[in-house]
């Protein structure tokens, strides 16, 4: 199904007042930030969409595909599923091998033809999840003993290339102690609709707008300007720096220089 | 009067996701049981949240599910006035699970228990599926849950459900709305397994031939009570007082109707 356009419709706050803002439309390859403080609402929003909601949920929130209600099954069958969300969770509960797990979800997601091809996108999650984790994933491996990072991985690789929705929602990546960036570029792919939860300024301001939540209802819908994306920029280099010394600590080197003065990639004085 | 049964293992969210369906339901009369082993307050606390008649059946020393599955024809013809009896079993055997046909057969299946296919009819005859705690892992293992769950029942409605937000309840009350009435007289989706043996009349030593013996005396009794579980013994039922004189605690001649040998 060609997604063009998502809508969301305002619904109730927790104070159970109308949500202050018009239709929100999202057109494909936009990306959308969600910032709020813990408890604003963020993730029960995710949840909205992800349901394709129409007024059944707490917040009375309608969500429109291409202008028009969704179609029942767009919300059940996963063979058809348009979203694709990662969730905050990062524990396994099935007792089974990663093998084994991703075979099932494939078949779950009807997009096995051939047991070859099956068995190339398995080798190639797996070959993606380990490019953005620590400690390498195996085949045989057993989901369960995963830990939190390898297991937030492979359900990035997992959604990536085995869900393959048009629409993403990302709930917090910055928590899983994987490769944001890396992650994030495997995830947002040409023409996807993002959704991106986040606490992190950077992945905040990297979007084409940005939705407050506040009390459990979308309070305000702020455009990204150019400004605060080169603000954004800049903090990344910083960052990046920042990350670089962690690298250095956890690969056992020592730290024995600091720059002081930060100059952002390719700007040139 | 439209008959609806929710099974599910404990701590499965039944009560909870209940309560939020109650509160789609208001505009109708309702009539709520809860079926435990041992204890409850939930209808009283329904009864108080919502106003709506309840009552609470403990099952004791009998089989919850039979229990049910006894007392449900009771309890159909007292409130047949009403528009929705809703019946929350007390949910400790996949076997039993007293849905009946006439009615609606809900299965509220917590997410983190186990295998779809290792549950029975609790799970294959249901008619809706409200899984809950789905919130707690991947959408990926969601996913793969929801099609081991249409392996085993491949016509369920299967709906997510939250028995702390209330998502779903809507959908199920939905279907309830949707559904015909049913007859006074019921009958079982599925036969209940029987619980003949020594055990059934208490017996508590691991041994074939003793719990034989108790079998025996058990069902020599249990010929000569009138079966009415009228109450006059100090009993709640004709097996309860059966139990207790296997167990000597009492003389078989405190039941009021007992036939000679």
């Amino acid at each position: 199904m060609k997604i063009k356009k998502i809508s969301i419709l305002p619904g109730y706050n927790k104070k159970k007042e109308k949500e202050n803002i018009n239709k929100i439309e999202i057109f494909e390859g936009q990306k959308i930030g969600i910032v709020g403080h813990t408890g604003s609402g963020k993730s029960q929003l995710l949840y909205d969409i992800e349901k394709l909601a129409y007024g059944e949920t707490k917040t009375k929130r309608k969500i429109l595909i291409n202008g028009e209600k969704p179609d029942k099954s767009l919300k059940t069958d996963p063979t058809i599923k348009i979203i694709g969300y990662l969730t905050q969770h990062m524990n396994f509960m099935t007792d089974t091998t990663v093998y084994d797990f991703l075979k099932t979800h494939i078949i779950t997601r009807g997009k096995h033809n051939t047991e070859e091809e099956t068995e190339k996108i398995i080798e190639k999650v797996i070959f993606e999840a380990n490019k953005i984790t620590g400690e390498k994933i195996k085949k045989d491996t057993n989901l369960l003993i995963l830990s939190g990072g390898q297991s937030r991985a492979l359900m990035v690789a997992d959604l990536a290339y085995i869900s393959e929705s048009p629409i993403i929602l990302i709930d917090e990546i910055e928590n899983a102690g994987i490769k944001i960036k890396q992650a994030l570029s495997l995830l947002i792919q040409k023409g996807k609709i993002i959704f991106l939860v986040t606490h992190d300024p950077i992945l905040a301001l990297d979007t084409d707008k940005r939705l407050i939540m506040k009390n459990g209802g979308i309070s305000k819908v702020i455009h990204t300007s150019i400004r605060e994306k080169g603000i954004a920029n800049y903090h990344s280099w910083i960052n990046d720096y920042v990350l670089g010394i962690r690298e250095a600590i956890r690969e056992g080197k020592k730290v024995d220089e600091l720059k002081l003065i930060c100059t952002p990639a390719g700007v040139k004085k | 009067m439209k008959v609806i049964i929710f099974g599910g293992t404990p701590g499965s969210g039944k009560t909870s996701i209940i309560k939020f369906i109650i509160q789609e339901l208001k505009d109708l009369k309702i009539h709520y049981v809860k079926f435990d082993v041992l204890s409850t307050d939930d209808d009283s606390l329904i009864k108080q949240k919502f106003g709506v008649s309840s009552e609470s059946k403990i099952s004791g020393e009998v089989c919850p599910d039979h229990y049910a599955a006894l007392e449900i024809p009771k309890i159909t013809e007292k409130h047949k006035d009403k528009d929705l009896i809703i019946i929350e079993t007390a949910g400790l055997c996949l076997r039993c699970s007293p849905y009946v046909k006439e009615g609606l057969a809900i299965n509220v299946l917590n997410i983190l228990a186990g295998k779809p296919s290792s549950y029975g009819p609790l799970l294959t005859d249901a008619d809706i599926i409200v899984v809950s705690k789905g919130d707690l892992i991947s959408q990926a293992e969601r996913e793969i849950f929801r099609s081991k769950i249409l392996e085993v029942n491949s016509k369920a409605i299967i709906i997510d459900g939250n028995g702390l937000t209330g998502e779903g309840a809507i959908d199920v009350a939905e279907e309830i709305r949707k559904v015909a009435k049913s007859p006074i007289n019921l009958t079982l989706r599925n036969s209940m397994p029987t619980g003949i043996c020594g055990y059934c009349y208490g017996s508590k030593i691991l041994n074939s031939e003793e719990t034989l013996k108790r079998y025996q005396f058990g069902k020599e009794l249990k010929s000569r009570v009138p079966n009415l579980n009228c109450g006059k013994c100090g009993f709640k039922s004709c097996n309860e007082f059966i139990r207790a004189v296997l167990d000597k605690k009492i003389n078989e001649n405190k039941c009021p109707y007992i036939k000679e040998k």
